[in-house]
């Protein structure tokens, strides 16, 4: 099957292969929550909830005193994939996923400015069509962010493969069930510093570093986006508060 | 929010406090007297009437992957609900009706209180709620759920979302039930020589070579489709549609379920300490049957609107 056709240059779904799929983000979509966000990657669509930093829930899990204990819980639902035979969450998919958020946004949550404390991350997802793990990713940001929880950098997410002799930005669902590499990178976007890299199928070395820098070059756009939704938001925010 | 001052009485039910405290501390420490304080006056926080409820949206379509969805939000509280329809072989006793499954969840994003060890006590009863008013009221004929009598029908599976729980869930969840019923579009579908059952989708239309078992794709018919509202009561106040704040507070709540014919199909009063006298039902149902002209009116429109795209 051809992912890319040889003579337009395009994907399956009209990109190019350069090209991100179309992102919306909003910001305070669960009232209830601390800090929450809607991400979408084309059709692809996450919430994400933050609430924290509160106090320890378990307190056999709190095993540092001087930080904050972070914690993560990946579910999609019953109607997000094609077929609905899935277990939302608890499968070993949803527990891997979980514990690579947990570890990304730990590290560059300030987590020594709140000891004693614990911030949880939940994500859903909604629809589900390929790069769920960086939309999940993208949307913790901007959760974080409005939760107001202190971070060192924004972290953003993208994925990138290989298919036809091509690298291809941001897979969906049909080219990532394709059989080719899958790499998934997220970076703090303003240190520049790589925080998740994630590889399956075989690569060349060559063929990888050039695939991985398409991928960073797609976390930076996204880091663009973010940051203009934030403003935004802020804006908004001062409006409100009539200054 | 401002600070005001509360004046004498502010302590409540617990006396010798100073008598000026910020509102949102009140709130906090004394929860009844500060709602009691509001009824006296027949308002709520909110600035709501005792008898009014929350703005309702729904919006239908938001999962295009599902066969019929609907978001609703009363307020704040957000459902999202999908059907996916699979196909089944319907049991001997009833060779010619489909079924439906339903299933209510609350993800930890929905609320403080849900916690990924701790699921939420009210979700399961919703769900066994949401099942029982779905099949008695007969909203959904089963029969128009079958594809061949005796060998093939179709089974809804119906997952309804809580993205958001701020009070009044069942109805929320009932409402995008409803809705998402009124979306459903059942495919085309058509037989394999094995006698498998696959359904086809509207680009394959044309080339399928295999002999379309329903012709058109079509919604199903709904009769008597039920409309929910759930008041809480304290001494002889009636508040409809509650915030989860004035659920926790006031303890007791009734939840009545009338159909657009005018029938009750539901009512359902789990204890509690108020107790309700047969006016206070009667009240009740008055209230109820407002709300669906309102609920009617509001589907309606989301549905004109639909089908405007």
């Amino acid at each position: 099957m051809e992912y890319v056709n040889p003579l337009t240059g395009l994907r399956i779904d009209g990109r190019r292969p350069t090209e991100m799929r179309h992102l919306k983000a909003q910001i305070g979509v669960v009232s209830k929550a601390d800090g929450s966000a809607l991400f979408e990657m084309g059709n692809t669509r996450v919430i994400a909830a933050v609430y924290g930093p509160r106090e320890v829930q378990n307190r056999g899990q709190q095993m540092n005193n001087n930080e904050a204990l972070v914690r993560c819980e990946y579910s999609m639902a019953n109607f997000s994939t094609g077929d609905r035979a899935r277990k939302p969450k608890g499968d070993r998919r949803s527990t891997e996923i979980s514990l690579v958020i947990r570890q990304t946004m730990e590290a560059c949550i300030l987590t020594k400015l709140m000891p004693r404390s614990q911030i949880d991350i939940f994500v859903q997802v909604l629809q589900a069509d390929g790069g769920t793990r960086s939309a999940c990713i993208n949307a913790a940001t901007l959760a974080l962010a409005d939760a107001g929880i202190p971070m060192r950098d924004i972290v953003t997410s993208c994925s990138a493969g290989y298919l036809c002799t091509m690298p291809l930005l941001d897979l969906n669902y049909a080219e990532d069930s394709a059989g080719g590499p899958d790499v998934t990178v997220g970076i703090l976007a303003k240190m520049d510093k790589v925080t998740l890299l994630q590889m399956d199928a075989k690569l060349p070395l060559d063929t990888f570093e050039t695939v991985m820098q398409l991928a960073i070059e797609g976390c930076k756009a996204i880091a663009q986006y973010i940051r203009e939704i934030m403003l935004q938001n802020t804006k908004q925010l001062e409006c409100r508060r009539g200054s | 929010m401002e600070t005001t001052q509360t004046t004498e009485g502010g302590g409540g039910g617990a006396t010798g406090i100073a008598a000026q405290m910020e509102v949102e501390a009140f709130r906090r420490l004394f929860p009844l007297p500060f709602y009691k304080r509001h009824l006296l006056e027949s308002v709520r926080p909110d600035a709501r009437a005792l008898d009014s409820a929350r703005d309702t949206t729904i919006s239908l379509g938001p999962v295009a992957s599902a066969d019929g969805s609907a978001l609703v939000k009363i307020g704040e509280t957000t459902m999202l609900a999908a059907i996916k329809l699979e196909v089944m072989t319907p049991s001997k006793e009833r060779p010619d009706e489909g079924s439906i499954v339903v299933e209510f969840y609350m993800p930890p994003i929905c609320s403080p209180m849900v916690r990924p060890g701790r699921p939420a006590e009210v979700a399961p009863v919703i769900s066994k709620q949401l099942l029982d008013v779905i099949r008695s009221s007969g909203m959904v004929n089963l029969k128009e759920l079958c594809l061949i009598s005796g060998k093939a029908s179709w089974i809804a599976y119906l997952d309804i979302y809580c993205l958001n729980a701020d009070g009044s869930l069942f109805d929320a969840a009932l409402l995008s039930a409803v809705a998402a019923f009124t979306h459903l579009q059942i495919p085309l579908v058509s037989v394999t020589e094995e006698g498998r059952v696959f359904t086809v989708s509207s680009e394959q239309e044309e080339k399928t070579k295999f002999e379309l078992v329903n012709k058109e794709k079509r919604k199903l018919s709904l009769s008597s489709i039920p409309f929910p509202l759930t008041c809480v009561i304290h001494e002889d106040y009636i508040l409809v549609d509650p915030t989860a704040e004035e659920e926790t507070v006031m303890e007791t709540s009734i939840t009545l379920v009338l159909d657009t014919l005018g029938n009750l199909v539901s009512i359902y009063k789990p204890g509690g300490v108020g107790l309700a006298s047969t006016e206070i039902m009667k009240e009740c149902i008055t209230r109820t049957k407002r709300r669906i002209q309102e609920l009617k009116t509001i589907l309606e429109e989301s549905v004109s609107v639909m089908e405007v795209d």
